[in-house]
């Protein structure tokens, strides 16, 4: 077998293992594309705590001063901080150090560009054929300009969250929320922004040292301490946070985690409770979503899956709320971009505000169940692998502008080659875990056969 | 149909056109062309004269043209893997591009697996100490020195505190250009350390070398133009230490140079009117890094750099007789001087790493080079500016003698150096064109570094430059209107 590439140059970014492919020349030379690419402007970076992501933050800031661009080093904090620092500081770009969910071996660039999004498709293409092309804007002389090292960025990303939403309400008793942030760039600000809210916070993996507490996917199998944690503490609430915070899961008062699907679902429900509007999430998110949507009868939109595709549709439609079923909340009033201390809050407000506990909501809410799986797949079998499920499930109705969704009456299955890890993702919704389990057996097997 | 079609060659006469390069002509083509008449694509061949050097003394260049950040992450993770990983300590001085070379080189360090400390901007000496009380395995500094601002360049420093000689630079190149480094994987990779104690520390150690109180009890007032280098941080603390009434200009760190960062009589004007009008008993000049010095007489006259060799040489010599280590290429004013106090004198190739070695082989008393840069071998073994500073200042204290009266004393040679730009793949077949045709004249050659002749009034020295694409003339003799006879006489030899 191919040996599989440690390299992944995409539309996305660079995504690369450190100690193998992703050399500092090699991410000079993107730095230096986008400092070209975005005219030498402001460019404000930050980074998770990786044990590279010292390392990768100089090789970018060299590229980058080297175009005449100027650098706002904003330091360790999540990439919607970064994503909120280039909108408020009218920057021309930023980028984000962060290979969010991968294991710690891997890192990556991720680009902004001067709304706060990251690149879309077109601009990204762009980026890419500045990088192969090779030749990119030198600077020298008194063209040179320097890079400040800014702190507080994180300070001021809770405020901008307390202006929109404001401290919780006044409740009898404080909230108790465990956070665990996997030790990543959500260790510091997350805290301080469940206390600045008016709830008590009981951390869990807090320490933003670049080790690895647990798989970094917020995904039910990796909770299995904060589970515990929220029990023993008998808390409100338990929040788990990717390494970078831009996703977030939910574990009920009763220790359960109810899948990082739902977690869109709840603010979603607070949302279209202060305003009606519509709503967007990707192909492979809950049908949930939908459902307490209906109740407000508000429309729904679905797009393919990445960031940017959703954010770009949220424009269009001018969506009140927004976001992924990986546990990507996007709320416009805040931030335009993924951000789980947007969702903490949000969900805060709603446990506040209802008086419930999340089981309680959830009782309200049709359940499903999402079975997710990954198969490693070498790019170039990938197509294949579609055509195939598109012949086997023919008889359904499907959705193909993002691998292949087959649509039955009784839930969903979606197949799609991943933009970041040579892998495909099966992911399968029901009613019942049977179902769901079911559907991504009997597809895995026709795949594999 | 004739097609018009004129391509002419002109010898340049416009002078900005020809930056960096000062020196001399070089060829252009212009081409003319009919407006009317059809014309094959014609293509102009640029004469390729690009300012990078890579060579043992390290890379040099221009940033925004030849001296990309790809190039210092590369020659950085080069280093890390020469040393095969290890503490590294890194320091800069203050061009606009030491903050871009910096984050390439920390990331080429870091990527190499080597555990870096950062010193921030800070003399390259004062790093070169520190190398040894940090247990370092080796230290880059980022700073082109004497080049102009536009310049930077990587110097790099081994666990002794000495640049790398000429076999380890080899080395060091063979390791570049395999292009293959060593590679610290996510949980061996290591983070940046920032100090800046290294100041503090080297003046701590000049403090303990030097007569400090015979100093302190004169309260001599000194003026000094840090050229807004990274000496700007130590030569006011170390002079004020010194109880020295302390002048200084051009001592802010974060303003352009005011002037070339070379410490010659032609960048010493500001420095001349403030010895004169603060009646300071010397004024001193440095460079961008700390390692050359020039000087202003307390009479307000600038002296050529290379007087300060044989001031330092002649303190020296008369309280302890022994070898003076040099280069080819320096006045032959630190012969006389050595003669007279009964010296000796040991010439080595251009370059620090040379006299260090000379240094430690002959067990001298003091190295420098016609440049400025002195050593003083109980500090280190290795040019600082502000060692030569403390050497000085200790004679005037000691003695009551005025830096003038010192330099009537010495004897008066007239150097001159010339520089001939050369294309880059010339420099060689010029230098043995030079040396055919003096074999020709039947003259006696030294060829430890380019071609030294010596002759029955002076001598001529000619040499491809470490650093740049040139060649570089330089001759001594009694007289200046000698010199300049030897000086054209040599150029009429070189055939670029």
């Amino acid at each position: 077998m191919r040996a599989i590439p440690t390299l992944k140059i995409s539309i996305s970014g660079v995504r690369g293992v450190v100690g193998q492919s992703l050399t500092p020349k090699l991410l000079t030379r993107f730095a230096e594309a986008f400092g070209t690419h975005t005219g030498s402007g402001t460019i404000v970076i930050g980074r998770d705590p990786r044990t590279s992501g010292e390392m990768v933050k100089h090789a970018v800031v060299a590229g980058l001063l080297s175009t005449g661009s100027r650098v706002i080093d904003i330091g360790v904090c999540p990439v919607p901080t970064v994503q909120l620092q280039v909108r408020n500081r009218r920057a021309q770009g930023g980028i984000a150090i962060t290979a969010s969910h991968n294991p710690p071996e891997w890192n990556a660039l991720k680009f902004i560009g001067s709304s706060g999004l990251f690149l879309d498709a077109g601009q990204a293409r762009e980026l890419l054929d500045i990088y192969h092309q090779g030749e990119y804007t030198k600077a020298g002389g008194a063209e040179l300009r320097t890079v400040e090292v800014v702190e507080g960025a994180t300070d001021l990303h809770i405020q901008s969250i307390l202006d929109v939403l404001g401290p919780l309400p006044k409740t009898e008793k404080k909230l108790r929320v465990v956070l665990d942030s996997c030790n990543g760039a959500g260790s510091l600000v997350g805290p301080k922004l469940i206390e600045a809210l008016g709830a008590e916070v009981i951390r869990l993996n807090t320490t933003p040292d670049g080790s690895f507490p647990r798989p970094a996917e917020p995904l039910p199998e990796n909770l299995g301490d904060l589970c515990r944690t929220v029990k023993e503490h008998q808390a409100d609430i338990g929040f788990a946070q990717d390494m970078d915070a831009d996703r977030l899961a939910i574990v009920s008062e009763q220790g359960e985690a109810i899948g990082e699907d739902y977690t869109l679902v709840l603010a979603t429900l607070f949302v279209l409770g202060r305003e009606k509007g519509a709503v967007v999430a990707n192909l492979s998110t809950t049908s949930a979503v939908a459902d307490v949507a209906k109740k407000f009868d508000c429309p729904v939109f679905l797009t393919k899956i990445g960031e940017v595709n959703v954010t770009d549709a949220m424009q269009q439609q001018r969506a009140v709320i927004g976001g992924e079923g990986n546990g990507g909340v996007i709320y416009p009033r805040i931030n335009f971009a993924r951000d789980s201390l947007v969702g903490i809050a949000l969900v805060l407000h709603l446990l506040a505000e209802s008086g419930k506990s999340v089981t309680e909501l959830l009782a309200d809410i049709p359940r499903y169940t999402v079975v997710k799986e990954k198969i490693a797949c070498a790019s170039d079998r990938i197509a294949g692998v579609l055509r195939t499920v598109r012949q086997e499930f023919a008889e359904f109705q499907m959705d193909t502008r993002d691998g292949v969704k087959v649509i039955m009456p009784d839930g969903w299955l979606l197949v799609r080659g991943s933009n970041t890890e040579p892998i495909i993702r099966v992911v399968a919704e029901a009613k019942s875990e049977e179902r769901a389990r079911s559907l991504v057996d009997d597809v895995i097997g026709r795949i594999s056969r | 149909m004739a097609i018009e079609n004129i391509i002419r060659c002109y010898q340049s006469k416009d002078r900005a056109a020809r930056q960096p390069f000062g020196g001399d002509d070089y060829l252009c083509r212009e081409v003319q062309l009919s407006p009317t008449a059809q014309l094959p694509e014609i293509q102009t061949k640029k004469v390729s004269m690009k300012p990078l050097k890579i060579g043992i003394t390290g890379v040099r260049g221009i940033v925004g043209e030849t001296f990309t950040p790809e190039l210092a992450v590369e020659f950085a993770e080069a280093f890390g893997t020469y040393l095969d990983r290890g503490r590294i300590l890194v320091c800069r001085d203050t061009r606009p591009s030491g903050q871009m070379i910096r984050s390439a080189v920390l990331a080429g360090l870091l990527a190499a697996g080597c555990e870096v400390v950062d010193l921030g901007v800070c003399p390259t000496p004062s790093m070169q100490l520190a190398v040894k009380w940090l247990k370092a395995d080796g230290g880059i500094a980022i700073t082109a020195g004497h080049n102009p601002w536009q310049w930077n360049a990587l110097k790099f420093v081994r666990s002794d505190g000495l640049y790398l000689n000429s076999t380890q630079g080899e080395e060091l190149l063979d390791i570049f250009h395999q292009g293959e480094y060593a590679k610290a994987g996510w949980d061996t990779i290591k983070q940046v350390v920032q100090t800046a104690d290294a100041i503090e520390e080297h003046i701590k150690v000049l403090h303990e070398n030097f007569a400090t109180e015979a100093i302190r009890s004169k309260k001599l007032t000194v003026a000094v133009d840090c050229c807004n280098g990274a000496c700007s941080f130590l030569s006011p603390k170390w002079l004020t230490k010194l109880g020295c009434e302390v002048l200084a200009v051009n001592d802010n760190p974060t303003a352009p140079f005011p002037h070339a960062p070379e410490p010659k009589p032609e960048t010493m004007a500001q420095l001349r009117a403030i010895v004169k009008a603060g009646r300071a008993a010397i004024g001193f000049a440095h460079d961008a890094d700390g390692e050359r010095l020039g000087i202003v007489s307390d009479l307000g006259e600038p002296l050529s750099e290379e007087m300060t060799l044989a001031i330092a040489a002649e303190i020296r010599l008369r309280k302890k007789a022994g070898v003076v280590v040099t280069n080819v290429s320096t006045s032959s004013a630190v012969d006389v001087i050595a003669a007279r106090h009964g010296g000796s004198v040991v010439r080595t190739p251009v370059g620090q790493a040379y006299i260090s070695e000379g240094l430690i082989e002959h067990n001298g008393v003091l190295g420098g080079e016609g440049s400025g840069g002195i050593t003083v071998p109980e500090v280190h073994l290795t040019h600082d500016s502000a060692a030569a500073i403390g050497l000085i200042l200790e004679h005037l204290a000691q003695t009551g003698e005025r830096i003038s009266d010192l330099v009537a004393g010495l004897p008066q040679l007239a150097i001159l150096k010339h520089n001939v730009t050369v294309e880059p793949h010339r420099l060689y077949s010029v230098l043995q064109e030079f040396r055919a045709s003096m074999e020709e004249e039947g003259l006696e050659i030294d060829a430890m570094d380019g071609i030294k002749v010596t002759l029955a009034d002076g001598w001529v020295h000619v040499r491809g430059s470490n650093t740049e694409s040139m060649i570089r003339i330089i001759v001594e003799a009694q007289t200046e209107a000698a010199a300049r006879e030897l000086l054209d006489w040599a150029r009429d030899r070189i055939k670029r």
